[in-house]
């Protein structure tokens, strides 16, 4: 989106955001998959940190410019942390199923939203192009 | 990054727990078989399952290399069970004490393992499902 003032930040951070969502989802499969998988520990990404501080940053930044603020936000990356399970127990394994689903269910809805936030984003623009029509 | 990749760390799951469903219905079907091609009563099966990282390395992103990792059958093992003697001298394969050794299958326990592994296969295709939603909402965006 080089175009400036054309697309505000957000746009850039929700672009980021279903970047890493799409990520999360692979992370969560791979779980789901291993979930009677002996000794396997559980993959967990963490990035709101990441993209609050990255939000933080260009709201204090120097460079007001859509261009700047949207280079902040690609440069987030997603940390990853593995789960040993904590019983001890067992096969061993990170994996807790019902966690697991929640947080797909829980990816998944705010994919969409973030989908629905640009579609509205990209509806307003039409909108201003159109005059209104 | 690849939108296809969640799918196929799921389908990946997919075929492992097929596998194990198949083995359950051996294990069921043959909970009675005293004669085997390698002589003997049937052996209960056991499914080993391995994560793997090989079939999407090469698509995941940098920092997911390793950290994300579908599952394969390492190995279908025979159980190391001895089997059951049952004293019914009737049988054409009771020995002289009319004991025969029966397969050491506990119907219980497999009926359990199927369900694990039904429920399983459910909750991978729920996450198929789930990316391939995301997917297509993403191609929704602009519309």
């Amino acid at each position: 989106m080089p175009i400036p003032g054309l697309f505000d930040r957000t746009i850039g951070l929700l672009e980021k955001t279903l970047d890493l969502r799409m990520q999360n989802q692979q992370a969560i499969s791979a779980n789901i998959a291993n979930v009677d998988t002996p000794g396997y520990r559980a993959v967990h990404l963490e990035f709101e940190e990441g993209l609050k501080h990255a939000l933080a940053a260009a709201d204090s930044g120097i460079a007001p410019e859509a261009g700047a603020a949207g280079g902040d936000f690609s440069r987030v990356q997603a940390r990853v942390v593995r789960v040993a399970d904590p019983s001890g127990i067992g096969d061993r394994n990170g994996v807790n199923l019902d966690e697991e689903m929640i947080d797909l269910a829980e990816n998944q809805m705010l994919y969409e939203a973030a989908t629905q936030m640009i579609s509205k984003k990209l509806g307003l623009l039409r909108y201003v192009i159109q005059e209104g029509k | 990054m690849d939108i296809f990749d969640s799918m196929k760390i799921s389908s990946s799951a997919l075929k492992a727990q097929r596998v194990r469903l198949n083995t359950i219905s051996s294990n069921i079907a043959n909970v009675e078989t005293t004669r085997t091609p390698g002589g003997g009563p049937y052996r209960k099966k056991e499914v080993v399952f391995k994560s793997t990282g090989k079939i999407f390395e090469k698509h995941l992103d940098e920092n997911l290399k390793g950290a994300v990792q579908g599952v394969e059958v390492s190995e279908i093992r025979n159980s190391q069970e001895p089997p059951k003697m049952i004293y019914d001298p009737s049988h054409p394969d009771a020995n002289s004490e009319g004991l025969v050794a029966m397969p050491g299958i506990n119907l219980f326990e497999e009926m359990a393992d199927m369900m694990t592994a039904s429920r399983a296969y459910d909750a991978n295709v729920t996450a198929i499902k789930a990316a391939k939603r995301m997917a297509l909402k993403a191609l929704e965006i602009g519309r």
